[in-house]
């Protein structure tokens, strides 16, 4: 079992609370921070860890904190929580069970960026998470981790906790700045990016829940020690969300580097595919990401050699699809959830969204024409890179991979009008069929 | 100072094409300059970019994930665009189709038809064909969402301009998107309807036929419509429109923009009140009163009858027996002929129009006429603004829209009102004048502080002093009233309003007739003196007219105390409520006037011994006319109008005139003559050139220079002598 940083104590019973949090060395971190370090030192310390953005993009957190903009506007810091990408519930478990260590990385974050009002934005749907991080957050303030002068310190913090309403878009930063800011849930146009005018105008930082909850680690055991784990250019550990036809799905951390290989068939880990079935296809990185077909099993899970194989790490939200799943239903579905999200504003996502959905349905259905496998590739190539946000571009992710890696299935559809593999094919709806009869 | 602005300028080549564009100008701005056209939807010139309809898409040299959008695109310099690459072409057929899809495409039934941008874009950039097979979204056809407007959601390509006309420029949320993704769709918020007084730019803003006019619809195509640039006739801003009529009727009016007057939007009584010039009620024959019956007769029968008792009359009771009302609406030709006739040809000085109290033609303390002394741009520049006993959004519409650009740029807004207002909500400060207080007194509690504050400097206006000292009493009542709190407030106000960066004080014209408010002008006049709130950018005081021409009326010498150009008369005649009350009139000509409505129980007096009347409509005073005259609109003549900032601004002919209708003018040109008057006008510009060479505000001025914006003449210069 390698070292564990970010789920580090996790099981402990009662490592919600501040006491137990505390006697595990909970907050040592933050005293350290304020301590031994100026603001600026922090910041150079996250460069040196290499920590990387677990929200999605993966963008180097040293360097995000670099760039706030140096006015006289107040800054803010925005914890996202939002997870809401399909196959991602790393943060929700962070919540639910350790909410102290997020809270103690907002602080520690806060302070090295100057922000005196932090918050912290929880997935509508994540109810139970929401009250943990807000009980955590009351414990702080009772013992003056939270407030005025924090720790006897001349830093002062406020943080509040805001529940969302139910929108996948809310997750994309600008989007959950409006939010925030009571409007409609809607991208905002960038440049400006956050670090100059985020919220209510002011410079903002924002990280996701696990990039977060990871500084305190950083702190305490040091920018080269954090270092030390992962590849070359890939630093750290991360929880992988493993999901799918898989005999033990659940959340890992692992080094960056892990063989996928590894991940989906250790004992320790995944153990192996549901039914030991063959692995048909893997969706690395959440449902935006593209799909790698099982030739790619033993690619290194970093951010570089995801990227070679094709795909990104994105949420770290790791799918496993079996030959038991009829590719054609399960992006028809993937399809269904950017339709219902896509947040409206621009024309391609919004109509392009409806449009690829009411075709994969139809293919799903038996009802389709060959020509609509073309057609959905040049609808994918009217939104992606046309649309306003990265969501537009999400939505086309599974349907490109999925038609160049699976297009026989399509044509399966068209041809038979049901599924190739799967409880949709023939063979099973036989078998119901004379399960039905024999009535 | 030519070479440097020259440098200013940023270098990009467009198509091939060299274009040279200030700093900040957008790519699709500057292809427009260069004559190229880059169809959008969702961005409008006077709102922020929002670059979600993904239709204005470019390739530019260099950067990466082409394309891009030009809306959202500044230009920089050296930089390379290409409108119409492949990439660029594929991407706008692209978002043409997804915008066609669910389009129920009833151009036949469709008020958009002819002038909607999904049409001409498809035509000129879009896909020929679609190749979406399924089933089209339906909504229910046309709801309500006021009594003027109407949506279709099926029509509506969500490009989000209402919307944002909503929640950016009125600032008031009107219309909203409702649900997300390919469920969203226009709306109000829920139990409210989209009742704004700007409610009908959305209906013209929009690029297709979703939001409509309920006076509209299905009344006109728009190739039909004959289009004549004018100026809105209802208040006094004087926004500029565009008349569009259709067979001796108007049929609708719509935006003319001028960045110095409307910015582009025209509120809904603007757009919408223009039924009296389209009245099948309209008067279209000259009327004699014969055996106390009002019977039709011919103009020359109607004149010389006029010329005959007038000349009668004056020969029996005197010229001062004459007396004439005049009108805010009709042109300043016409109030300047109105008044020459009386003064100059009828020997009268007994002439005067419904107006605000203001004491005498010029304030005391500048010398200045009683005129805004500010322009509407500069409320835009204002770091204060204070409206006092006055109420824009009911009565200048868009001045409202104004402040609240000052207001987005940071102004900080004070109210002093008895009644509740659309900008309390986005008010810094409002303060309700209480039962039995007055806007008057609050002036003049504030007026008190300013002297009391150490930063101003008194010289040369001690007698300020000693004239409030006078009202001492009167302030120390208005305290009471207003309580502690509020006294406070008003204090700190008028502390505030010394250092300000700019502070512009408005009052409503008519609230100076109000009990306690008889001092407001001079007292607000006196506070942006003191303060040193006046003639510098974003600084300012003056009153908020009510007419088109309220203030060219005034201009023109409509006044009993003083000829054009606000020359006083030592001798002044009878003004607005003695010539209605003094029984030594025996005759009366009112000009687009109706002043039986400001006399007790609605009749003029009996004492009179001809009452004339121009007008439109049989209205009240004309019911008591013994000769009615018909006049037409302003969409049916040309003329120039003097708008609240003072933009003199013309007028043109939009309309045939009503058949056996005459323009003002024409009227009062024909009596003079009847008279024995040697006037000779054909046209107004002739009399407009006379007004030039003799009132000092106007000189200079032409009938061709007045242009399609206006001149905005404020400066009174030597009049240049024709
Ligand atoms: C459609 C969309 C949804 C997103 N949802 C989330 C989310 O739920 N949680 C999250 O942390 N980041 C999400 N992101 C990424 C954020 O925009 C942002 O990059 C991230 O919060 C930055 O934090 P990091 O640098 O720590 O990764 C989303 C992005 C997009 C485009
Ligand atoms: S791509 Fe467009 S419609 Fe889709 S979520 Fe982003 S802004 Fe909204
Ligand atoms: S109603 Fe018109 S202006 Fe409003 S979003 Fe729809 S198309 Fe655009
Ligand atoms: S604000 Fe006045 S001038 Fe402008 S459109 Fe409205 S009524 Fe007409
Ligand atoms: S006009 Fe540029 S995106 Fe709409």
């Amino acid at each position: 079992m390698p070292e564990l940083i970010i789920t580090k104590n996790l099981d402990v019973p009662g490592i919600d609370s501040l006491a137990v949090y505390q006697q595990y060395g909970g907050y040592t971190a933050l005293a350290k921070a304020l301590r031994e370090y100026q603001p600026d030192a922090l910041v150079e310390m996250m460069k040196v860890s290499g920590l990387r953005g677990r929200g999605g993009a993966g963008f180097p957190t040293g360097l995000k904190w670099s760039f706030l903009a140096k006015n006289n506007m107040p800054r803010y810091l925005c914890c996202n929580s939002d997870e809401s990408e399909p196959g991602t519930c790393k943060d929700r478990v962070l919540m639910e069970r350790m909410p102290h260590r997020l809270l103690e990385g907002v602080i520690i974050t806060s302070y090295a960026c100057h922000v005196q009002t932090a918050f912290i934005y929880v997935r509508g749907e994540l109810t139970r998470a929401a009250e943990q991080v807000e009980k955590a957050v009351d414990e702080a303030y009772a013992a003056g981790l939270l407030g005025s002068n924090i720790l006897g310190s001349d830093f002062s913090l406020d943080v509040i906790v805001h529940r969302g309403a139910g929108a996948y878009i809310c997750g994309e930063e600008s989007a959950l700045m409006e939010s925030l800011e009571g409007r409609r849930g809607y991208p905002r146009l960038k440049p400006p990016f956050p670090a100059v005018v985020g919220l209510y105008g002011g410079p903002t930082v924002i990280n996701n829940c696990e990039t977060l909850a990871t500084v305190p680690a950083i702190v305490a055991g040091g920018a080269e020690w954090y270092a030390s784990f992962g590849t070359e250019k890939s630093k750290g550990t991360r929880i992988f969300c493993l999901s799918g036809q898989v005999k033990n799905p659940g959340n890992y951390e692992l080094p960056l580097g892990v063989p996928m290989r590894t991940l989906i068939y250790d004992e320790a880990y995944g153990g192996g595919i549901l039914g030991d079935r063959e692995l048909k296809a893997v969706i690395p990185g959440g449902s935006s990401t593209f799909i790698l077909g099982a030739d790619k099993i033993d690619t290194p899970l970093d951010y570089e050699s995801i990227a070679a194989a094709g795909s990104m790490l994105g949420s770290g939200g790791v799918i496993v699809i079996s030959d038991e799943t009829c590719i054609v239903g399960a992006i028809a579905r993937m399809s269904e959830f950017y339709r219902d999200e896509s947040c409206g504003k621009c024309t391609p996502c919004r109509e392009g969204t409806f449009w690829m959905t009411e075709i994969l349905e139809r293919l799903e259905h038996g009802h389709g024409e060959m020509r609509d496998i073309d057609l959905l590739l040049d609808i994918c190539d009217n939104v992606s890179g046309k649309s306003f946000c990265p969501l537009g571009d999400a939505a086309t992710s599974c349907i490109t991979s999925g038609i160049r890696l699976f297009r026989e299935e399509f044509e399966y559809h068209v041809t038979h009008g049901h599924c190739l593999t799967g409880p949709g094919s023939k063979q099973q709806a036989h078998e119901t069929v004379q399960a039905v009869g024999s009535r | 100072m030519p070479e440097e602005k020259k440098d200013e300028l940023i270098h990009l080549t467009i198509d091939g094409m060299p274009v040279e564009v200030p700093p900040g100008t957008l790519v699709w701005a500057a292809a427009q300059q260069a004559g190229i056209e880059i169809p959008i939807y969702c961005y409008h010139p006077k709102m922020p970019p929002l670059g979600a309809c993904r239709m204005c898409f470019v390739e530019i040299e260099k950067v990466p994930k082409p394309p891009q959008t030009s809306c959202t695109t500044p230009v920089a310099e050296g930089m390379v665009v290409h409108t119409k690459t492949e990439k660029v072409l594929k991407a706008r057929q692209g978002t043409l189709e997804f915008l066609l899809l669910n389009h129920p495409l009833d151009c036949p039934i469709c008020d958009k038809a002819g002038e909607c941008d999904l049409q001409d874009f498809t035509l000129r950039h879009g896909p020929g064909k679609t190749r979406f097979d399924l089933h089209k979204r339906h909504y229910q056809k046309p709801i309500p969402v006021s009594n003027d407007v109407l949506l279709d959601r099926e029509r509506c390509i969500l490009c989000q301009r209402c919307t944002r006309f909503s929640s950016e420029i009125s600032m008031d949320n009107g219309l909203v998107m409702i649900s997300r993704g390919f469920r969203m769709e226009v709306g109000t918020a829920p139990g409210h309807a989209f009742d704004s007084v700007f409610s009908g730019n959305t209906t013209e803003i929009c690029p297709v036929g979703a939001l409509t006019a309920s006076t509209y619809r299905f009344k006109a195509r728009p190739w039909e419509l004959k289009h004549t640039p004018g100026v809105c006739n209802n208040c006094s801003v004087g926004c500029n429109a565009r008349i569009d009529t259709r067979v001796d009727r108007v049929t609708r009016l719509m935006s003319r923009n001028n960045d110095a007057i409307d910015d582009g939007w025209l509120c809904n009584r603007g757009r919408w009140e223009f039924g009296y010039v389209n009245n099948p009620q309209r008067l279209r024959t000259p009327l004699i009163r014969r055996n106390g019956q009002l019977s039709a007769a011919s103009w020359d029968e109607a004149i010389s009858y006029i010329a005959t008792r007038l000349k009668e009359i004056k020969a029996q009771h005197g010229a001062q027996a004459i007396a004439g009302i005049g009108s805010t609406r009709t042109t300043n030709e016409e109030a300047y002929l109105f008044q020459k006739l009386l003064r100059q040809v009828l020997g009268s000085n007994n002439v005067d129009h419904q107006h605000g109290y203001f004491p005498g033609p010029r304030d005391q303390l500048t010398g200045k006429p009683w005129m805004m002394t500010n322009s509407i741009v500069d409320i835009e520049q204002a770091s204060h603004i204070v409206l006092i006993a006055s109420d824009p959004y009911q009565r200048q519409p868009i001045l409202n829209l104004r402040i609240k650009k000052a207001l987005r740029k940071g102004a900080r807004i004070s109210i002093i009102n008895a009644a509740e207002t659309e900008l309390d909500r986005l008010a810094t400060l409002k303060l309700t004048v209480p039962e039995g207080a007055s806007a008057g007194v609050a002036a003049k509690i504030m007026l008190k502080q300013v002297l009391k504050n150490p930063e101003v400097d008194l010289t040369g206006h001690e007698e300020i002093r000693t004239l409030l000292q006078r009202e001492d009493q009167v302030i120390r009542a208005g305290e009471d009233l207003f309580g502690a709190r509020m006294t406070t407030q008003l204090q700190a106000l008028a502390d505030e309003l010394v250092g300000a960066q700019g502070a512009i004080l408005l009052y409503d014209e008519m609230a100076t007739l109000e009990p306690g408010n008889e001092d407001l002008a001079a007292d607000l006049q006196a506070i942006a003196v003191l303060t040193g709130q006046i003639d510098r950018p974003g600084a300012g005081v003056g009153p908020l007219f009510e007419d088109a021409n309220s203030l060219g009326a005034r201009d023109m010498g409509l006044l009993p105390d003083s000829l054009p150009g606000y020359q006083a008369l030592a001798e002044p005649g009878l003004d607005y409520n003695e010539i209605l009350s003094n029984s030594q009139v025996k005759a009366l000509l009112v000009m687009g006037a109706n002043p039986a409505r400001h006399v007790a129980d609605g009749k003029l007096s009996s004492g009179l011994e001809l009452l004339v009347v121009q007008d439109l409509l049989l209205s009240e005073t004309a019911q008591q006319a013994d000769v009615v005259l018909p006049a037409v609109s302003f969409a049916e003549k040309d003329g120039s109008m003097t708008n609240v900032d003072h933009h003199v601004q013309a007028i043109h002919r939009a309309l045939r005139p009503l058949p056996g209708a005459r323009a003002d003018w024409e009227i009062l040109t024909a009596l003079a003559r009847y008279l024995g008057a040697e006037w000779d006008y054909t046209h107004p510009g002739d009399i407009l050139l006379e007004i030039a060479g003799q009132n000092p505000f106007y000189a200079g001025l032409t009938w061709e220079e007045l242009g399609a914006q206006g001149v905005r003449s404020l400066e009174e210069q030597e009049a240049a002598h024709v």
